[in-house]
Order: C-alpha cells, then structure tokens, then sequence
C-alpha cells in the first residue's frame, strides 16, 4: 500500500468525522425528498395494470384483424397488413369510427371487429377510470401537495422564518413579519388552517402544509435544514408538539435560534435542555406588563406600541391603581402568575377560584366568581383593581359586568380567550386586555424582527418612567401617531459607503445625519431609537451622539425617511450637505473642473 | 416462490426471446424475417416495460431504462417496415429489410442488458 493512498482515506475518514452533524440533516431531508417524489412513482405503480389490460386487447384485436381473410374490392382474397389493421383498431377503440377501410370487411371480419369494439372500450374505460380515481385519491394528493411544496420551499431565496403551529397566534406573526416584507414557511396539523393561508391576503407567497410538526422530517421538508432558514417558532397548542419542534431544531439545525410557546414550567425546563431556545409564556409575561404598567405607565405604553407592529396607533395609557387590594378570579396559570406578580410589588390580592390546587393560599376565596354571595364576600367594595382570568370568555365577560356594577370605580382586567370575542370585549371598554394570543404574537414580532429592536425592548424598562415619555413625546412629534417602519442601519463600507468615509476624519452627530436631503433646515421624520457599538447599547441616543464606524442603528420614522437616510449614506455629495450645508458637485467632470472646493469641505468638516 | 417475479421474468426473458428470433437469420433477406414476429416483440416489450414502472431502486431505474431504449427501436423498427409496405413503391427490398432487422438488434442489445441486470439481480438476492 503506498503511502499517499493511505493518507487520503485517513483524511476521507476524518473529513467525515466532522461532517457528522450536517449528516443527520441531509438524511432527514433525504428520506423526504424521496417522500415527496412517491407521488409519481404510485401513479406509475397504480397504473400497471390498466395498461398492460389496454397493450394485451390492442395486441389481441389487432393480431385477429390480420389474420382473418377478408376480400378486396374486386371480391379477391386479401389479407390486412398490421399498418391497417392498427389503424382501424385504434380509432375503432377510441370510439372515432371512420368506417370499413381499406375495402368493406367480410362478415368474419365483423364479427372479429364486434368483439374487440367491447373488449377496448372495456380496456379504456378501465384505464382512465384507474387514473381519475387516482387523482382522486387522498394520499395522491397528499403526496402532490408535498411535492408542491418541497419544490417552493426550496426556491427560498432569501431568508425566512419557518412558523410551525399557524393558529391565531400564528396568523397574527405572519402578518407582522409580512408587513416588514420577511418570507415565512407555515406548518399545521389542520388541513382547514393551510386552506386558510390561501384565502389571507399576504404580499408574498406562502408556503404552508398540513403535516404533523413533530415529524423531523416534516420540519426538515419545511426548510429546517435550508441554508436561508434564520429562525425556527413553535406556535402549536399543544406544548408536547412545541417541544418536539424545539428539540429537532436544536440537534439538526444548532445554529438557528428557536422561539417557543410555553405555558408550563416543566415543559419550560425540559426545552432549556435543548440549545437556548427563547421561550414565550403569555401569562407570564401579563403579569410582567402589568407590573410594568403598575410601575411605569409610560414605559409600558412605548413597549406596546413598539411591539405591536408597524402601522399601529400609539395605545391609549392605563393607569392602574398603584396602593389598595386587587381581586383576581381563576387561579389557574393566569392567575397565579398574576398573583405572585402583584403581591411582589406589595399589593394585597384576594383571589377566587371553585377550586384551587392549593387552597391553603392565604387571601384565597373558594367558591364561583360568577355567584353574588362569593362576589359579596370579596368586598368589591373595598378594592381597587379586578382582574377576570377564568379560560371561559362568557364567564369572564359576566365576572367584569358583576364587577363593574359593584363598584364603578375599580380597574377592570379580563383575559380573551377567542378571536371571535373581541368585539365583546373591546365593547365593555376594559382597562386591561390580555389576549395569549396576541401577546405570543406580539412578543415573537419583537424578538425576530431585529434583535435591536428585542434589545430595546429588554433595557428600555429601567430608565423610568420620565424618560420613556419623553421617547413617546418625541416619537409622535416627529413620526406621527401612528408607528410607520422600523429598520436598522449598519454603519458599514457595505452599507454606508459615504458616511464611513467621513467618520474616520469628523466627527458626525446624529442631528446633522437625520436631516432633509432636500432641505437641511428640516428635521427627517425620524428618531433614532437604539445604537449598538460593539456588545455598549446607547438607547434613544439625542442629537449630540457622536457616531463612529461599525455602530449599528436601529431606527423608527416614516418610510420615506428611511429612502432618504439611504440616499444620505450612500451619495457623498448628499451625506456632505446634510452634515455640513455645502452643495459639492457630485459628477466627475464637475469635481475635476472644481477641484478646490471637496478638499475645503472636508477641512472644515474636520476643524469643527 | 413469488408470483410477480415469476410473471416479470417470464416478460422480460419472452421479450428478449423474441426480439432475438425476429433478429436472427440474413439481415437483408425478407424471407427469413417474420411480421408477426416484430409485432409480438413489441407487445411484449410494451408489457415488461409496464411492468417495470414504479420501482424505486437504482437497478429498477436501469431495468426501466433498457425497457424504454428497446421500444424505441422495435417501435421505429416496425413503422420503417410499415413504411417499406404501404408508402413505398419498391416494397420491402434489402436495404428496407437490413434497416428493420438493424433496428431490432439494437433492441436485442437492450433487452440483453435487461435480462443481465435480471439475473444480476437474482444472483445478489440469493447472496444476501
């Protein structure tokens, strides 16, 4: 054995050593390729024998027409060769019929020809009954439907989200990411929801498919080993299946960040197992918002509506009562977060509940909410904040209506369980909604629309209340009321040619960036909400921030801003008025022919 | 013993029977070459080429491969002969017999390589 043989198996069967995770995905994507190609092989598989039956009559009936002697025009004997006789069976049996050719048969031959018009109508109707029927088969559909979708999955050209569990929550985060322009992939157990992705008016074309989530192979067709694929969210109801998700994520794909809906603690843990998968609790995080809200009205204000999505309204500023005694119904996984959340921040609650898991609790009530005398007992009277968080929306409607009318003042909260209650909800006027759904929603837009805007959202809460509202004021002055576009700038050579060129010999500050390429005097209708300078974050940075290359900027205003930034930083001759208020000539020709006035521009720009 | 093997040899074997019994004989003298026995060969050439839809495997994909090469030469071979009866005047001469019997041996070539890859298949069967 020579020597250099040796040395390439050695590399060969090290080079596959660490190829070993990339393996299990192609595999997995393998089997489902050839999953998805079934369909093509059970049409040709289902239809053989309808077609040997038509090769074996045609066979038959042709072989019979030149064999039997028939007579030519002039009474001779004469025989069919194959070419005439194939030709009279085949439009014999397409039921065509263009008569006796070449010459008139002989009875023999009609008699031959009798039998064999049966036996090939018999052989076509079989054949093409074999086929619709299999068009009509479910699995056949099933398996076409697969095939469809393997094929647009992987024509995804850039990157997407692959959404596994497309309920409310899921609808909701699909028209979030669509409104930003991000592709996403759909998977469901129900055929009836990816029906329903046909009919929902998104700009671009979704696939989705009805599969079962917890298939590895499944998640693998729906692009879990696509090399565009940039997050992977479980959004299913049931919490065994989002773990599943969340676990054949984390080993076939360990690089793509996975967002989970969970609600229970176990199950929370046993996903922290797999990777570091971002976990969403609504009602934990309710409870966090209201303690938010308790806290720092403003800031839970500014937190909504920057989740919320773009094109939505600034909402309106609850004011909870901060001192007093809350009642909270239903102690169940609502109401024990709500619970805890409250009494940590030194509120007194009294809860009710038919039928606590541990009715030692103190301030605990036992008995239905929805009974006057356990509703006396809770002494409406007395309290300052009720919070309905039964799972039944009629219970919980009833709970606040009982509520309000014993005590007007107090602060009403209700949990919404159901889309199709809303409008029940929004008219009872509540101060405070929670509806799991859309804070999962809501949450997850946050978390991967840009990890700046995440990253906001985390560190904005502790600057107080004061600050936030100064952020809000400023925001609506310049934006408008209405939150217009998100999006994030990296001051790179890629991305900001004309800007990175100045910042290595000025300084540039915000204020003079973010202004009227048109008109310097004027403001841009925009607001810089975070700056991100290696791991240092600056949040709501004022107009004195001085930039330096390599920040990235995260940045909130009207989408015609956001063009006219992008002008800014890519034509110098525009980024030099708007820092400096000098028009300088942006063509060639022109430079050359002025060749004193870019030098004198940067100077000054340097000097100030 | 498995019934649907049975009838796949059986079609594929038959096929090759034929083809080579058409072939055989002077390439260029009608006599010995006889219509029937293409229009058999391609029958049954038709049906093993059926019956060899919808197998995955790689050989299967190789068995469906000859099937196809072999219909495409009886089938031309046949409509040359059609052509040398009915279109043209001279009848079948030489030349026309020679092209027909030519193209049924290219066949031949594939439906050997289909009864290889058969026993071939056999053999690795019993082995594993």
């Amino acid at each position: 054995m020579s020597n250099p043989l040796l040395a390439f198996l050695v590399d060969l069967l090290r080079r596959d050593e660490e190829r070993r995770p990339h393996r299990a995905t192609v595999r997995v994507a393998a089997a489902s390729a050839a999953r998805a190609s079934a369909s093509i092989f059970l049409v040709l598989r289902r239809m053989r024998a309808p077609l040997i039956v038509l090769i074996v009559i045609f066979a038959v009936s042709v072989l019979g027409l030149t064999l039997i002697p028939g007579e030519d025009a002039q009474g001779r004997p004469w025989r069919m060769g194959f070419f005439d006789a194939f030709y009279v069976m085949s439009y014999t049996a397409s039921t065509i019929g263009f008569g006796e050719i070449p010459y008139p048969f002989t009875y023999n031959q009609r008699m031959w020809v009798t039998i064999s018009i049966y036996l090939t109508v018999i052989g076509w109707a079989y054949a093409i009954g074999s086929l619709l029927a299999l068009l009509q088969d479910r699995a056949f559909r099933q398996a076409l439907a697969l095939q469809h979708f393997t094929r647009k999955v992987a024509r995804l050209g850039g990157p997407f989200v692959l959404i596994a569990g497309y309920g409310r929550t899921g609808e909701l985060l699909g028209h979030s990411l669509d409104r930003l322009g991000r592709r996403f992939v759909v998977l469901d157990d129900s055929a009836e929801r990816i029906d329903g992705l046909e009919l929902d008016s998104y700009f671009a074309d979704v696939p989705g498919l009805a599969a079962d989530v917890r298939d590895p192979g499944t998640l693998a067709v729906a692009g879990l080993d696509h090399p565009s694929c940039e997050a992977v969210v479980a959004l299913t109801d049931d919490e065994e299946a989002n773990l599943a998700v969340v676990m054949a994520a984390a080993l076939l794909r360990p690089d793509v960040p996975v967002v989970a809906r969970v609600t229970s603690r176990s199950l929370a843990q046993r996903m922290q197992e797999f990777g570091n998968p971002s976990l969403v609790n609504p009602f934990d995080r309710f409870g966090d918002h209201l303690r938010l809200a308790l806290k720092a009205p403003a800031s839970y204000q500014l937190l909504t509506w920057l989740e919320s999505g773009p094109g939505e309204p600034l909402p309106p500023r609850g004011d909870p009562p901060r001192s007093g005694r809350w009642v909270v119904c239903g102690y169940g996984r609502l109401g024990q977060e709500l619970t805890a959340d409250l009494r940590a921040e030194g509120l007194e609650v009294t809860v009710i509940d038919p039928d606590p898991d541990d009715p030692d609790d103190e301030g605990l009530l036992v008995g239905d909410g929805s009974d006057p005398w356990v509703m006396a007992q809770a002494d409406l009277d007395r309290a300052v904040g009720f919070v309905a968080g039964t799972d039944n929306d009629t219970t919980n409607l009833s709970l606040v209506a009982a509520a309000r009318r014993a005590n007007p003042r107090l602060f009403l909260g209700a949990r919404q369980n159901r889309a199709a209650s809303a409008p029940l909800f929004a008219a009872m006027d509540l101060d405070a909604l929670l509806v799991p759904s859309e804070v999962i929603a809501h949450e997850i837009y946050a978390q991967l629309s840009t990890p700046l805007l995440w990253r906001f959202l985390r560190e904005m809460p502790e600057r107080g209340d004061a600050w936030a509202q100064e952020l809000i004021d400023r925001l609506g002055g310049l934006c408008g009321e209405k939150l217009q576009s998100l999006w994030k700038v990296r001051l790179t050579r890629d991305e900001a040619p004309a800007l990175v060129s100045c910042l290595g010999e000025g300084r540039v500050r915000i204020g003079d960036l973010l202004r009227n390429p048109e008109n310097r005097d004027e403001p841009l209708h925009a607001v810089v909400l975070l700056v991100l300078r290696g791991s240092d974050t600056t949040l709501a940075p004022d107009d004195d921030f001085e930039l330096a290359a390599g920040d990235e900027l995260l940045i909130a205003g009207w989408p015609a801003a956001r063009r006219a930034l992008g002008t800014i930083l890519f034509v110098d001759a525009v980024r030099e008025y708007v820092t400096s208020g000098r028009r300088t000539p942006s063509s060639w020709i022109w430079r050359k022919l002025t060749p004193d006035r870019p030098a004198a521009a940067v100077d000054g720009a340097g000097r100030r | 013993m498995n019934l649907e093997k049975v009838v796949f040899g059986f079609f594929v074997v038959l096929a090759a029977t034929l083809n080579f019994g058409f072939f055989i004989g002077d390439i260029s003298d009608p006599e010995l070459h006889n219509p029937y026995e293409l229009f058999a060969a391609v029958v049954v050439n038709l049906i093993a080429t059926v019956l060899k839809f919808g197998d995955r495997t790689q050989i299967g994909a190789v068995h469906l491969a000859t099937s196809l090469v072999a219909d495409l030469q009886l089938i031309g071979a046949a409509l040359l002969f059609g052509y040398a009866t009915y279109v043209s005047t001279a009848g079948m001469t030489a030349s026309w017999t020679a092209s027909v019997v030519s193209l049924s041996g290219g066949a031949l070539l594939a439906n050997i390589i289909s009864v290889v890859l058969l026993v071939v298949e056999t053999v690795s069967f019993h082995r594993g």
